[in-house]
C-alpha cells in the first residue's frame, strides 16, 4: 500500500481535526471527506435521540467513531447498516457486509425476471404467477431481501429461502426482515414469504447441519411428492482462497474484521469432490450440480475476478455436457466487457468481481 | 441603532406587500386594455376549436380531442368577452335612445356599471386561457446551486440560498430533500461547490421557475478584514424532475421521445482506484459520475453511501438537465422567430443578472419585475417576502408572454396586408 503524502495529511488535518484517522482507512481526501459526513450525520442524528446527555455528546461520539475507523473496524459495522437497493440491510459484526458488486447484479437479477415475467404476460401464460428462489450463502439477508423488495408487485406469490450456515448470520437476516418490514420498504406479504434457515452447502454430514435439499423439503414451497424444487438459484459463496486472503489482496479491515467463514471456503474435505482444481472454487461445484438436481431455471453466482467466472463457466459447461447434453442455456459473466471501456480499464475489470449467469436461450428462464 | 433602518425598512416592505395568492392560479393583474392583435389571435383559435368540436361529434379522435381540451378556455373566454360586448352594445343603444323610459334609465346605468367593471376579470381571463402551460409545469423540480464570481464568498452565500429554499419548501408544505451537497476542496465545510435540492411535489417546477438565473450578494464577507463590501454571485438553475414512476408514460425507453436518452451515449465512471473488488475489499467509495458524450453534460453524485442509489440520482439530474437544455433550445427558436416581429425581446437567459441581495440596505431586488422589498432577512428565510418577489416575477412573466403574442400577431397582420 502507497504512503499518504504528508501533505495529503496536512491538508486533511486543516480541513477537519480527525480527517488524517480517516485518511488511514480511506487513503484519498475525497472518501475520507465522504466518511466524516456520514459518520457525523449518524453521531448526531444519535446524540439528539438520547437526551439527557451533554451537548458536546456527538463530538465525543464522533471521535470515537473516528478512532475505531482509523483501526480498521468497517464502516458499515460501526453506523450499524448498509443502504441495498432501496433497503436498509443492518450490519453486525460475524455477518459478511454487502458489496456494490453484488447489489448491481441483485438489481440485474431482478430486471431479468421482470423482463420474462412482461414476455410471458403477453404471450398470455400468466395464469402460473408464481416464482420460488434459493438464496444460498444468504449472509445478511441483502439479496432475499432485495429481491423480494423489487419483484413482489409483479406476482401474486413469491417464495424466497435464504440458507446460510452461520447462526449469526440467520438472527441478523432475521432482525433484517423485521427491520425492513418496519421502515416500510418491504411489503407486508414478505413476513410470509421470505424464509432464513440453517443449512450447510458442502454437507459434509460431519456437521449435523442439513444440506440444502434436505432443508428445502422441510419447506412446503419448496417441496413437491417428496423432491425438492425452486426456479432461481442465486449465490454469493465464500470464493477467496487461502492464499488471497494472506497476500495482501484482501484488504486488512476484510481480513480482521468480516468473518472468514463468508470470505475463504474450508480447504480440509475438498476431497470429497471430484474435479476441483482450486480449493476456493468448491462452493461453484457444489451449486452448480444442485442447479441440476434441483432442475432450476436461472442460477446467478457471485465470483471474485474474470478468471474465476471462467472457471465457473467451463466447470458449469463440462458438467452439462455429462447431466443434460440437450439443453440449451445460455451462459454469460456480468457485467459484459463492452467496447465503451477504455483499454486502461479493462485490467481493471478483469481484477473486479462479477456475476455469472446461466439461463435458458432466449431469456426464458 | 444601526439596526433602525433596518427596522423601519421592514416595516415599510409590510406595508407595501401584496396579498398572497396561491402560485398554481396564474393571476394577471395588466390594464384592462386589450390590443386588437391579441383579440384576433383569440378568434383565430376559437373558430378552431368550432370547427374541431364539430369534427369531435363525427368521429373521436384522441389527438383533436386534446387540442379541443387545450383551447377549450380560450373559446370560452371569447364567449364571454363578445357576450359582454354585446351586452354594452345594448345597454348604450338603451341609453341613447331618447324614447327610453326613465324609470329604464337608471336601471340601464347601473348594469352598464357592472359590466365595465366585470371587464378586466374577462380580459385577465382571456390573456391567461392565451398563455400555453409551460411544458415542465406538472413536474416536481430540482433546484441546482453553484456559486459563480466571487470566490469563497460565493460559496459561503451558495449555502445560504439553499438554506433559503429548504424553509421556503418547508414553510409551503412541499417535501424538499437535499440530494447533493458538496463542499470545496481545502476549504471549510460551510463552502459549498454544488447542491441539488430535490423538491417532490408535482407541479413545484412552476413554482419555482421563477427562479432560475444569477442571484448576485452585495455585503462585508465574513472573511473580509477590512470592512469592504463584496459583491459576489450564485447561480441557481431550477430542473424538471421526472418521476421514476412515469419512466414508461414519458417515454424513456422510447427513441422518438422528448427525454429519451441513449444509454450507449452516456459513459459511466465509478470514482474506484482499480485492484480487486468484491470480498476482498469493503471500499467506501461510492461516488458515481455520468457524462452525456454527444453535449459533453456531466453530472456526479456522492451523497449516498449505495452506489446503486448514487447512480439512480445522477440519471435523474442528468435526464433533467438534457431535458431543460433541449427545452431552452426550443425557446431560442421561438425568440429568435419573434425578434424578426419585434426587433429584440426582452428575455431573461440563465446567464443574467436576475436579483440583488444588498445587506448594508437590507434589501432585496429582484431585476425584472423591479420590485425592491426591504426585508431581507424575511426573504433570505424563505418567509413570505420570498413569496412576493416571487408573485411580482410570475406577473412579470404573463407580461413578457402576452406582449410577445402580442407583437407576434400585429406581425402577422401586417404580413398579410
Amino acid at each position: 500500500m502507497p504512503r499518504i503524502p504528508t501533505s495529503t495529511i496536512l491538508q486533511a488535518y486543516h480541513q477537519h481535526r480527525l480527517l488524517p484517522r480517516l485518511l488511514q482507512e480511506c487513503r484519498t481526501l475525497d472518501s475520507a471527506r465522504n466518511e466524516l459526513r456520514w459518520l457525523r450525520e449518524r453521531a448526531c442524528s444519535i446524540a439528539s435521540k438520547s437526551t439527557g446527555r451533554s451537548t458536546a455528546g456527538w463530538r465525543t461520539l464522533l471521535r470515537s467513531m473516528c478512532i475505531a475507523r482509523s483501526k480498521g473496524v468497517p464502516l458499515q459495522y460501526i453506523l450499524g447498516d448498509q443502504p441495498f437497493g432501496d433497503l436498509e440491510i443492518l450490519c453486525r459484526r460475524g455477518v459478511l457486509i454487502p458489496r456494490p458488486e453484488t447489489e448491481a447484479y441483485t438489481v440485474h437479477t431482478a430486471d431479468l425476471i421482470r423482463s420474462y415475467l412482461r414476455r410471458r404476460k403477453r404471450r398470455g401464460e400468466a395464469n402460473d404467477d408464481s416464482l420460488r428462489i434459493v438464496d444460498i450463502c444468504s449472509g445478511t439477508g441483502c439479496i432475499s431481501l432485495l429481491l423480494h423488495a423489487l419483484l413482489a408487485p409483479h406476482l401474486k406469490k413469491l417464495s424466497v429461502l435464504g440458507i446460510d450456515l452461520s447462526t449469526t448470520a440467520l438472527d441478523l437476516a432475521h432482525q433484517n426482515l423485521q427491520h425492513n418490514l418496519r421502515l416500510g420498504l418491504l411489503s407486508s406479504r414478505a413476513a410470509a414469504e421470505v424464509t432464513f434457515a440453517r443449512g450447510d452447502v458442502l454437507d459434509f454430514n460431519s456437521s449435523g447441519v442439513p444440506g440444502v435439499k434436505q432443508v428445502m423439503l422441510g419447506q412446503p414451497e419448496f417441496s413437491s411428492h417428496g423432491t425438492a424444487q425452486c426456479d432461481i438459484l442465486i449465490s454469493n459463496p465464500p470464493y477467496i482462497s487461502m492464499e488471497c486472503f494472506r497476500n495482501g489482496t484482501t484488504a486488512r479491515s476484510v481480513r480482521h474484521f468480516e468473518p472468514q467463514l463468508a470470505l475463504v471456503p474450508p480447504t480440509r474435505q475438498n476431497s470429497t469432490i471430484t474435479g476441483v482444481s482450486n480449493p476456493e472454487d468448491v462452493f461453484y461445484h457444489r451449486i452448480i450440480s444442485l442447479f441440476f438436481e434441483l432442475q432450476a431455471k436461472l442460477l446467478v453466482l457471485e465470483c471474485g475476478d474474470r478468471p474465476q467466472a471462467r472457471r465457473v463457466v467451463s466447470a458449469y459447461t463440462a458438467l452439462a455436457n455429462q447431466l443434460a447434453p440437450n439443453d440449451s442455456m445460455s451462459v454469460e459473466i456480468w457485467p459484459p466487457k463492452d467496447g465503451l471501456v477504455p483499454d486502461d480499464d479493462s485490467l481493471n475489470l478483469e481484477s473486479e468481481a462479477c456475476a455469472v449467469l446461466i439461463q435458458p436461450k432466449y431469456g426464458d428462464p | 441603532m444601526f439596526r433602525l433602518p433596518g427596522i423601519c425598512a421592514r416595516g415599510l416592505g409590510r406595508a407595501t406587500r401584496i396579498p398572497r395568492r396561491s402560485p398554481w392560479v396564474r393571476s394577471v393583474t395588466t390594464d384592462a386594455a386589450l390590443s386588437p392583435a391579441l383579440l384576433t389571435r383569440a378568434r383565430v383559435l376559437s373558430a378552431e376549436h368550432t370547427s374541431l368540436s364539430t369534427q369531435l361529434t363525427d368521429a373521436f379522435d384522441t389527438k383533436i380531442a386534446k387540442r379541443v381540451g387545450e383551447l377549450t378556455p380560450i373559446a370560452q373566454a371569447v364567449k364571454e368577452w363578445d357576450q359582454i360586448q354585446n351586452s354594452m352594445v345594448e345597454l348604450r343603444s338603451i341609453l341613447d335612445d331618447p324614447e327610453t323610459d326613465a324609470e329604464l334609465r337608471p336601471l340601464a346605468l347601473e348594469d352598464l356599471e357592472s359590466s365595465q367593471a366585470a371587464i378586466p376579470s374577462i380580459v385577465d381571463n382571456l390573456k391567461q386561457a392565451l398563455i400555453p402551460q409551460h411544458p415542465f409545469a406538472p413536474f416536481p423540480c430540482l433546484i441546482e446551486i453553484r456559486p459563480g464570481a466571487g470566490g469563497d464568498e460565493a460559496g459561503l452565500f451558495a449555502v445560504e440560498v439553499l438554506r433559503m429554499y429548504m424553509a421556503y419548501c418547508t414553510r409551503r408544505g412541499l417535501r424538499a430533500t437535499i440530494i447533493k451537497q458538496d463542499v470545496e476542496d481545502g476549504t471549510a465545510e460551510d463552502r459549498m461547490s454544488e447542491g441539488v435540492i430535490e423538491v417532490e411535489a408535482d407541479g413545484a417546477y412552476d413554482i419555482l421557475r421563477t427562479e432560475s438565473g444569477v442571484h448576485r450578494v452585495q455585503r462585508v464577507p465574513a472573511t473580509e478584514s477590512k470592512g469592504r463590501t463584496h459583491t459576489s454571485a450564485v447561480s441557481v438553475m431550477v430542473l424538471p424532475s421526472f418521476p421514476e414512476s412515469g419512466a414508461s408514460a414519458l417515454g424513456f425507453d422510447d427513441p422518438n421521445s422528448d427525454y429519451y436518452i441513449d444509454p450507449q451515449e452516456v459513459k459511466s465512471e465509478k470514482m474506484r482506484a482499480g485492484g480487486a473488488g468484491g470480498q476482498h475489499v469493503n471500499k467506501t467509495e461510492s461516488a458515481i459520475r455520468l457524462t452525456h458524450i454527444p453535449t459533453g453534460l456531466s453530472v456526479s453524485m456522492q451523497d449516498s453511501r449505495s452506489q446503486h442509489a448514487n447512480r439512480k440520482k445522477a440519471w435523474q439530474l442528468l435526464r433533467a438537465k438534457l431535458a431543460e437544455r433541449r427545452q431552452e433550445a426550443r425557446e431560442q427558436e421561438t425568440v429568435a422567430l419573434r425578434r424578426g416581429a419585434m426587433g429584440g425581446v426582452a428575455r431573461m437567459g440563465r446567464g443574467d443578472k436576475i436579483r440583488t441581495y444588498n445587506y448594508s440596505q437590507s434589501r432585496c431586488t429582484d431585476h425584472r419585475s423591479g420590485i425592491t422589498l426591504h426585508d431581507l432577512h424575511g426573504v433570505l428565510e424563505g418567509g413570505d417576502g420570498l413569496d412576493t418577489v416571487m408573485d411580482s416575477v410570475r406577473n412579470w412573466m404573463v407580461e413578457q408572454e402576452i406582449q410577445a403574442l402580442a407583437a407576434e400577431e400585429t406581425a402577422k397582420l401586417k404580413n398579410k396586408k
